[in-house]
């Protein structure tokens, strides 16, 4: 088994990389528009790209969060490159660290798009997102006005328990060795959301993708 | 890195810029891209990321700076006009006619431009550099209305040119007014890469350059370590440096406040007695309070002293003529505008001594309008002796040198812009 960075899988559970089947895909799916949460099932990650342009409003501040998912589809770089939107992470980039910090955390604190992804999705419709800094999670909770998840069908577990089993071992081995390349710093699970039910309609939206997409 | 960087960087490639810091030419690039708010990661030549990209370009000095494009491309050597084409911002104007054209997208012309625009006027603005003029440049502006913890002049702009452009006005950056016509009663406009396109009104709101420092030698050293401006994109890059600014003005005290987050000194120079009367009293706290900011009045730069790049200036007490050597990294020159009105000169608006666009009222000599001015009704405020193009912002004569006033004027010109427009369709 190996995932989308060519990297040797060998040493993690298996269970985490292996596709949802259809009925676990189906049940997911009904938890999760049960529990306010709108559900668009696309059968590739090429899919899912149009279906989260879609949702986007041109002109709109989009903040990507840092995804395997979002980069492996492409959808990192419609954001940031397009010029269909405004990508916040360019904005960010670019700010004077000493004298803009005020504006850095009120611009990234409020976009009007979050898309993303999840470390696990679970049969009764909750949502898991472990992050270092996180940053990305007080957008995805309330922040953002809308967020858009795109999550390979792999990530569905069957509880709460097994989707933290999930994050520890499972993504977390993977996420610190890409840190450590790319930033040369390693990953931690400084922070847990678990997003249970959503009581503003129509903001936060899953698109579950019927292939492995990122980890 | 912080965890908070780490997790909102780009993702995706962004522009590598490869060079000598000392570079003049790597240094316009950094400027503009900077000023342009496109992210940049700089490498410098020696480090050992570039070795890879200069081996495939070819290992000659004379190819610097190297930049690498999102989609690849390399240019070797690069420059602005050819960064800002890579990166698709040369793109020609989109009509043929406007209502109104803004030549200058500093606080002035923009504040026209959200105003024009949101008001159903077709509106383009044309940019030499970047958005935000002057003001663009500055690194915290406390005393701007309607933001109690202060706004950077790059989120100011940032935020104006957003706002511009939701209602509909095209703003195209890296080029000047060339030529200005008249077609009937409509301007012909030609752009320094040759586009053009027609308007009924015009505003000249190219703001001010930095005035020159006249000392020996500095033109041969500008873009190495010494630099016009607040210099935004260097103040990361001056970390443990010794850092010099010149000047007593608010610019210069907003520069001395940044770079002294990052550098180990700040020398602000002064010629003045003080800085009282020439900055505000909250930047004057400010630095009073920040320890690495040395502030020296009745002192002026002499003389430059280095090897290629500046090592140390040579300072004289302007009273008793006393001179000192002061070991400098980099120097940042904020000793206030000349008026950028090149291009109004070149199309034949009159403009006092100091250069400045003269406007309204201060045209007129008692009754007699000024020379070649056809209409019956004298100039309209703003409005310079060449009927139909008006002048807003620091490059207009008696203009107030603040944003806040700046973007008055702005506003206000667009209300006059009206009364032409009535006036052509005959109202």
């Amino acid at each position: 088994v190996a995932d989308l960075s060519g990297q040797s899988l060998a040493h993690l559970p298996e269970e985490f990389s292996r596709l949802a089947t259809v009925e676990q895909l189906s049940a997911t799916v009904a938890a999760l528009e049960g529990n306010g949460i709108v559900c668009i099932v696309a059968e590739d990650g090429e899919e899912a790209r149009r279906l989260v342009a879609a949702q986007l409003v041109e002109g709109a501040e989009v903040f990507n969060n840092t995804s395997r998912t979002l980069e492996s589809i492409g959808l990192a770089e419609d954001i940031e490159q397009s010029g269909r939107y405004q990508p916040l992470r360019l904005r960010l980039y670019q700010m004077d660290r000493e004298m803009q910090e005020h504006e850095m955390r009120v611009l990234a604190s409020s976009p009007d798009y979050v898309v993303g992804s999840v470390h696990a999705v679970t049969l009764d419709g909750s949502l898991l997102i472990a992050s270092a800094s996180g940053s990305q999670l007080g957008p995805m909770v309330s922040g953002a006005g809308h967020v858009v998840l795109v999550i390979g069908s792999q990530k569905i577990v069957a509880d709460i328990d097994t989707g933290l089993r999930r994050i520890y071992e499972y993504c977390l081995p993977l996420e610190d060795d890409r840190a450590r390349r790319a930033y040369g710093m390693p990953s931690a699970v400084n922070n847990i959301l678990i997003i249970n039910r959503v009581v503003q309609p129509g903001r936060v939206t899953a698109i579950l993708v019927r292939e492995r997409l990122g980890f | 890195m912080t965890m908070f960087e780490y997790d909102s960087r780009p993702v995706t490639p962004q522009v590598v810029l490869i060079g000598t810091r000392a570079s003049p030419v790597a240094y316009a690039v950094r400027d503009f891209l900077t000023r342009n708010g496109r992210p940049y990661e700089w490498i410098d030549v020696d480090d050992v990321r570039a070795r890879s990209i200069i081996a495939e370009v070819g290992d000659d000095r004379s190819l610097l700076p190297i930049c690498v494009l999102p989609d690849g491309a390399r240019l070797a050597p690069a420059s602005v006009e050819q960064v800002a084409f890579g990166l698709g911002m040369l793109a020609p104007p989109l009509q043929s006619a406007y209502d109104l054209a803004i030549v200058g997208a500093g606080p002035a012309g923009l504040a026209a431009a959200v105003y024009g625009s949101s008001e159903g006027l077709a509106t383009i603005a044309v940019e030499a550099v970047a958005p935000g003029g002057q003001a663009g440049t500055t690194s915290m502006i406390e005393n701007y209305l309607g933001f109690p913890t202060g706004i950077s002049g790059n989120e100011l702009a940032t935020r104006a040119v957003l706002q511009a452009r939701r209602f509909g006005t095209e703003i195209l950056v890296a080029r000047h007014l060339a030529r200005a016509s008249y077609e009937g009663h409509d301007l012909k406009l030609a752009l320094s890469d040759s586009s053009e396109f027609t308007a009924r009104a015009v505003l000249l709101a190219t703001g001010v350059e930095w005035r020159r420092l006249n000392v020996e030698g500095i033109d041969d050293l500008l873009g190495t370590n010494i630099f016009y401006g607040a210099g935004p994109s260097e103040a990361a890059s001056c970390g443990n440096a010794r850092v010099a600014i010149v000047g007593g003005g608010n610019s210069a005290g907003q520069a001395a406040v940044r770079f002294s987050k990052y550098a180990a000194r700040v020398t602000l120079l002064v010629r003045a007695e003080s800085l009282a009367a020439s900055m505000s009293q909250y930047l004057l706290d400010r630095i009073t309070h920040t320890e690495n900011i040395d502030v020296r009045t009745c002192t002026e730069i002499v003389g430059l002293e280095g090897d290629g790049q500046l090592r140390r200036l040579v300072l004289s007490r302007t009273v008793t003529r006393d001179l000192e050597r002061l070991e400098t990294d980099a120097l940042f020159i904020c000793i206030g505008g000349t008026p950028r009105s090149a291009d109004a000169v070149g199309i034949g608006a009159i403009t006092d001594a100091g250069g400045y666009v003269v406007t309204g009222y201060e045209l007129v000599e008692g009754t007699v309008p000024p020379k070649g001015w056809t209409l019956q009704r004298p100039p309209l405020p703003l409005e310079t002796n060449l009927p139909g193009i008006f002048a807003a912002g620091d490059v207009r004569r008696g203009s107030i040198k603040r944003c806040a006033a700046a973007i008055g004027e702005g506003a206000m010109a667009v209300a006059f812009v009206h009364r032409r427009l009535e006036e052509l369709d005959g109202g």
